[in-house]
């Protein structure tokens, strides 16, 4: 066994030596939170370029997962909290430093439109329904409202979806006791991330051949954003001083080794990014298998990140 | 129905072409791990992972599942399973350069899918049942048990292939079209 002595003057169980106040919510929010950012940014641009009967999948199926996805994220959010009913006092306050701060208020934002952009589909995904008499007759206008100012939503989304996504990462990377997360590569990591899974769900849930084609080309360049991005990350570290050399050593033949290396790098990036590119070459491959690995590969770095990042500390 | 009756030529390798790679793969394989291969490792791993979760208890105690018990260790966390996980993605990759990786179920015209899934599944078994009793399957102790020139390896070789030539005019039917 290996034994440690610590002499401090602090008794914070849970925060000495390792943080274990993270669990798998965190992870999960930090998923779907970039996962719908992704989703709703290439919808947003498809609008902005009027291009939304050539990618339906991008604006009308894909745009589906974004509310529920942002409500499960924040619901696993109010679960990992200690004191659920002070969440709102998030909202009493904007601080400019505080990345969290940035993060309640864009999804503030970010969450009410996702729903009303599903909202807009809603005459189409269900036809059949009386729109025009009744209580639906108030929601038929609701939706022709948002359709008619799409294009305003469009506008405010692109940014704010961008700022949710990088946010995901400088949530962690503000975090300075942890040398992992302490890092300014991770905010653009995440969004990049984020962006690539969206891709990836328009892949997969897209009926169109051009569509799927054109989110496989987008996809590929953000994997190799990413690639590239994950190495920078390991290379800043590798360069850094003796806390960020032993930071990196839990993804550098540590424990969390196999589970980056094998299920983020190599099936969750470079796999699919391999079976697009044949994809695109003309070789018939499923799009949903590339596109599943993306997903998964996405899910699980955030887990990685997030529990790999806690045990990452200064004291030596 | 319409795979076969396609011409296969372009789609499969020649197999003694086939078995020469395969033996070039394995020569590889103890070059770089050290070790054989292995296919059957893997499902065992995850069988052992299932039973030590749903009843820890028995798992100690089983004569058979005891050998692989142990608290701190995770049975998933094995060579075999990263080298199944990268065998599956290897074959899908080829399934898709050779144009055949789509969703089907291959099975001869007067053979009912569900007929050829149920005897898939019984042969299966029959297999995994068989290769415990043999500490291996086909990989992992006929392909690199012989090719280290073990004993055990050549007596599975030609135990799994003599009663598959033998027994295979009785459930011919089952597979020819």
């Amino acid at each position: 066994m290996k034994e440690e002595l610590i002499i401090s003057g602090r008794n914070l169980p849970n925060i000495d030596p390792h943080l274990h106040l993270w669990h798998w919510p965190i992870s999960l929010y930090l998923f779907l939170g970039g996962l719908a950012a992704g989703i709703l940014f290439f919808a947003a641009m498809v609008t902005l370029f009027g291009k939304e009967n050539k990618f339906q999948g991008a604006v009308k199926w894909a745009t589906i997962i974004p509310p529920i996805g942002l409500s499960v994220g924040l619901m696993a959010l109010l679960y990992d909290l200690t004191h659920i009913l002070y969440a709102w006092r998030l909202f009493a306050a904007f601080r400019i430093t505080s990345p969290m701060s940035w993060g309640a208020w864009t999804l503030m934002l970010v969450t009410p439109l996702s729903f009303l952009w599903t909202l807009s589909y809603f005459k189409e995904y269900f036809p059949n329904w009386n729109w025009k008499e009744g209580l639906l007759s108030y929601l038929d206008w609701v939706i022709d409202f948002v359709n008619d100012n799409k294009k305003v939503i469009a506008w405010i989304l692109v940014p704010s979806t961008v700022l949710l996504g990088i946010y995901t990462g400088i949530l962690l990377s503000a975090f300075n006791a942890r040398p992992l997360w302490n890092n300014s590569i991770l905010g653009p990591l995440f969004l990049t991330s984020g962006l690539s899974t969206g891709a990836a769900s328009i892949i997969m849930l897209s009926k169109s051949h051009d569509e799927r084609r054109l989110f496989s080309m987008i996809d590929l360049v953000l994997i190799a954003i990413e690639l590239f991005l994950i190495v920078h990350l390991i290379m800043g570290m590798m360069a850094g001083s003796q806390v960020q050399l032993e930071a990196s050593q839990i993804i550098m033949g540590g424990e969390y080794t196999v589970a980056f290396w094998v299920f983020v790098v190599i099936l969750g990036l470079t796999f699919p990014a391999i079976l697009e590119i044949f994809e695109l070459i003309g070789y018939k491959v499923p799009a949903i298998v590339p596109a599943m690995l993306v997903i998964m590969g996405g899910l699980i770095f955030r887990f990685v990140m997030v529990d790999a990042g806690q045990l990452t500390r200064y004291l030596y | 129905m319409k795979f076969w009756e396609e011409n296969k030529k372009h789609v499969y390798w020649n197999p003694y072409f086939g078995g020469f790679m395969l033996g070039l793969l394995l020569i590889a394989t103890f070059y770089i791990t050290g070790r054989g291969l292995g296919a059957t490792g893997g499902t065992k791993s995850v069988v052992v992972a299932t039973v030590e979760t749903v009843a820890p208890k028995y798992a100690e105690r089983s004569e058979y599942y005891g050998k692989y018990y142990d608290e701190e260790a995770n049975p998933m966390n094995n060579w075999l399973m990263f080298e199944t996980i990268g065998m599956l993605a290897g074959a899908f990759l080829s399934g898709a350069l050779s144009g055949r990786a789509k969703f089907r179920i291959q099975h001869p015209k007067h053979i009912e899918p569900n007929k050829r899934l149920m005897w898939a599944a019984v042969g299966g078994l029959l297999f995994g049942i068989g290769s415990q009793f043999a500490r291996g399957c086909t990989s992992g102790a006929a392909l690199s048990g012989s090719a280290v020139l073990s004993l055990g390896g050549f007596i599975t070789m030609f135990a799994i292939f003599g009663t598959a030539y033998v027994l295979a005019y009785f459930f011919r039917k089952l597979w020819l079209n």
